[in-house]
């Protein structure tokens, strides 16, 4: 029985290690620079924390920096200077420069003369980790000797948010993720259907497209949106709903920027693809449908998941039409925000909005085109 | 190339923005604030008024130095190098009462009532709203310019509409952000269920209320006014006083000065000059009551 289980278990032999054995002295270097970059980031940000979360008072200092109690959060931001200008702080930084330095001395140093990869990497990763150290605590020390009250007042001061947040804010991010994906599903129609007459091969069908593409590719988008509720409105003699407006014009301007895209996308496709597929007796709609667009469309997913990032920010440009409070987005959130309360920290509210909802889709676009691996994905990409 | 674009445009409306807010006669909490300002150097010296008026001192014999940014059109600016506007006439009006030669001193208006308040001027004119922070660093004129808001609306469309206080629950009623009347109707008309509707550009919602987009919109009256110009189917039907009102600032250790300047404006409006002056600067504006003179 003991026979037979020892029989079932598969040894699977790790791959041979290439890259050699490690030493002493090329590990200094690396753990010199992760000790470096430590005490500058990690330090810094505990001491934040640090601070942020014990129960303290407006110290003199603060108060001489005009951070009274009537200042609306001056103790959030009486912790964050006085965290900044401590004593543990200086420590953190010149310890952290000290570091770095040594880590670039010893790393630059002994790198040439390593034998191995994993000697030779672990000493200039070390060595850029001392830099990296040294570049942001020479910044912060700046920051910290200029006016860092000042900008934590008007930037950083998320006391001030109050009643605009959570409610409004999560409604203007709603608002601001609709009109992108409205923008942006309209559009990938509309630039289909473009890109389609764009490569007929009868001029009468290519020239609207043409215009179409050009007009809206070579105009303002801001200029666009307030033509259009203008248009509308006065021409037209329809009230628009500036929202409605502003999704019909993301939708037309993003149509024009894909049909490149797709047109691209179709044209990458090699001659031969058509070839075979007439070759095999298909129409020229059937070698389209089955052959040609199956292909295209592979590569054109990333630069349309490209388009999108960008619209996501571009909604920002409804700023011109009229807006009722409840259509608000992420970027008049913030100016209604800053013309109430005269802070800025609005605009830093903002900024992290977009990121919540831009750093994952740039990562999915990321997983997608290596999903994807296709050499020619990145030059179907006419977005940029 | 399109992202950078865009990017431009975005950037270009932050600033704009950053700009209008540190224009000349902002709501800056300026009270206390220090630091070196001016150019002229505090030497005081005596001088007596003219007959009929209260004495008075200023800091040069003969002279009212006033210090002001002097980039703030209609009211102070630069021209060909001569100081030109509104407020720099009626100062100069003010002066010429009281026998005294203007000199213009261009200041920060982020430390301009410190620096009267410390005698680095005899007087401040900028566009200055009195405020009750100002006026724990400074003293303030008799009121010389009533910033009053006009209520637009679109006859064709609302010929009974006379009032703010005839809109009703729903109306929508536009706005230009960041401005004295989207302040105001935030506090007076969101209350009362009334929507607002924000347009960066002012001209952008008289353009919409031409076209019925909403009910009524509110702005600065001397803008207004020339504004619809054009526009004749909008009539402004009310100046709404929200009591927003510029002052002239002086420092609280010269009260005689103050009063000698106050007596000469009430001179002015009297007499008819104010109007006079008001028509030049803001041509086809409706004049407040309180200015009109007997």
């Amino acid at each position: 029985m003991s026979v037979a289980e020892t029989e079932r278990v598969i040894v699977v032999e790790p791959p041979p290690d290439t890259r050699g054995p490690s030493s002493p002295i090329s590990a200094t270097a690396l753990w010199l620079g992760i000790a470096a970059i430590t005490a500058v980031l990690g330090g810094t940000l505990l001491l934040q924390v640090n601070y942020a979360v014990s129960d303290r008072v407006l110290t003199p200092g603060c108060v001489e920096l005009r951070l009274t109690p009537d200042i609306t959060g001056a103790l959030n931001v009486c912790n964050m200077v006085d965290a900044l200008r401590s004593s543990a702080q200086t420590l953190l930084l010149y310890g952290g420069i000290a570091l770095g330095i040594a880590a670039m001395v010893l790393g630059w140093g002994i790198a040439k003369r390593m034998d191995s990869f994993r000697r030779r990497e672990q000493a200039v990763t070390g060595a850029i980790l001392g830099v990296q150290a040294v570049v942001i605590a020479l910044v912060i020390l700046a920051f910290r000797n200029g006016r860092p009250d000042l900008f934590a007042k008007n930037f950083l001061n998320f006391t001030v948010l109050g009643e605009y947040f959570p409610g409004p804010f999560f409604a203007a991010m709603k608002n601001t993720i609709v009109l992108a994906f409205v923008g942006e599903a309209g559009g990938v129609l509309v630039g289909l259907f473009l890109a389609l007459l764009a490569l007929s091969k009868r001029k009468a069908a290519r020239a609207p497209a043409r215009a179409y593409i050009n007009f809206f590719r070579g105009t303002p988008l801001i200029w666009q949106l307030l033509t259009a509720y203008f248009v509308l409105l006065l021409g037209f003699g329809i009230v628009p709903s500036s929202l409605l407006v502003a999704m019909g014009v993301f939708a037309l301007n993003t149509g024009a920027y894909a049909a490149e895209v797709f047109r691209a996308g179709i044209q990458s496709i090699e001659r031969g693809q058509m070839e075979a597929a007439r070759s095999l007796g298909m129409t020229y709609l059937q070698a389209m449908r089955f052959a040609i667009v199956p292909q295209a469309v592979r590569r054109v997913i990333p630069p349309l998941m490209n388009e999108f990032v960008i619209l996501i920010k571009d909604t920002a440009l409804i700023i011109v039409l009229g807006l009722l409070a409840s259509q608000y987005e992420l970027f008049q959130w913030a100016r209604g925000g800053q013309s109430d309360t005269f802070n800025a920290t609005f605009f830093t509210a903002t900024a992290l909005g977009y990121l919540a909802v831009t750093l994952p889709l740039i990562r999915l676009v990321n997983a997608v085109e290596k999903r994807l691996q296709s050499g020619l994905v990145g030059i179907a990409g006419a977005g940029g | 190339m399109r992202l950078t674009r865009k990017r431009i445009v975005i950037a270009a409306a932050v600033a704009m923005f950053t700009l209008a807010f540190a224009a000349c006669a902002g709501n800056e909490n300026d009270a206390g604030e220090t630091g070196p300002t001016a150019a002229t150097g505090p030497t005081a010296t005596g001088a007596t008024g003219e007959t009929g008026v209260p004495t008075f001192t200023t800091l040069t014999e003969g002279v009212l130095t006033v210090g002001s940014c002097l980039d703030y059109p209609p009211f102070e600016t630069v021209k060909d190098g001569v100081e030109v506007g509104f407020d720099v006439e009626l100062t100069e009006e003010i002066a010429s009462r009281l026998g005294l030669e203007v000199e213009w001193v261009r200041a920060d208006f982020d430390t301009i009532f410190t620096a009267v308040a410390g005698g680095q001027f005899d007087m401040v004119a900028a566009a200055s709203t009195i405020t009750e922070e100002r006026e724990q660093t400074v003293d303030f004129s008799d009121p010389y310019f009533n910033s009053r808001q006009a209520l637009v609306v679109n006859t064709g469309e609302t010929p009974d509409l006379a009032t703010t206080d005839d809109l009703v629950d729903g109306d929508v009623v536009g706005v230009q952000r960041g401005t004295t009347g989207a302040a105001w109707a935030k506090d007076n008309l969101v209350p009362n269920g009334i929507e607002l509707q924000t347009f960066t550009s002012a001209t952008d919602g008289l353009r919409a209320l031409e076209g019925g987009a909403m009910t009524a919109f509110i702005a600065d009256e001397p803008f207004v006014a020339e504004a619809i110009a054009d526009l004749p189917s909008l009539s402004v039907v009310q100046g709404i006083d929200t009591d927003e009102v510029y002052g002239l600032a002086f420092s609280p250790e010269n009260p005689e000065l103050r009063d000698a300047a106050n007596g000469a404006l009430e001179e002015i409006i009297a007499d008819g000059t104010y109007v006079t002056i008001y028509e030049k600067w803001f041509p086809g504006a409706p004049i407040p009551p309180e200015f009109q003179g007997a």
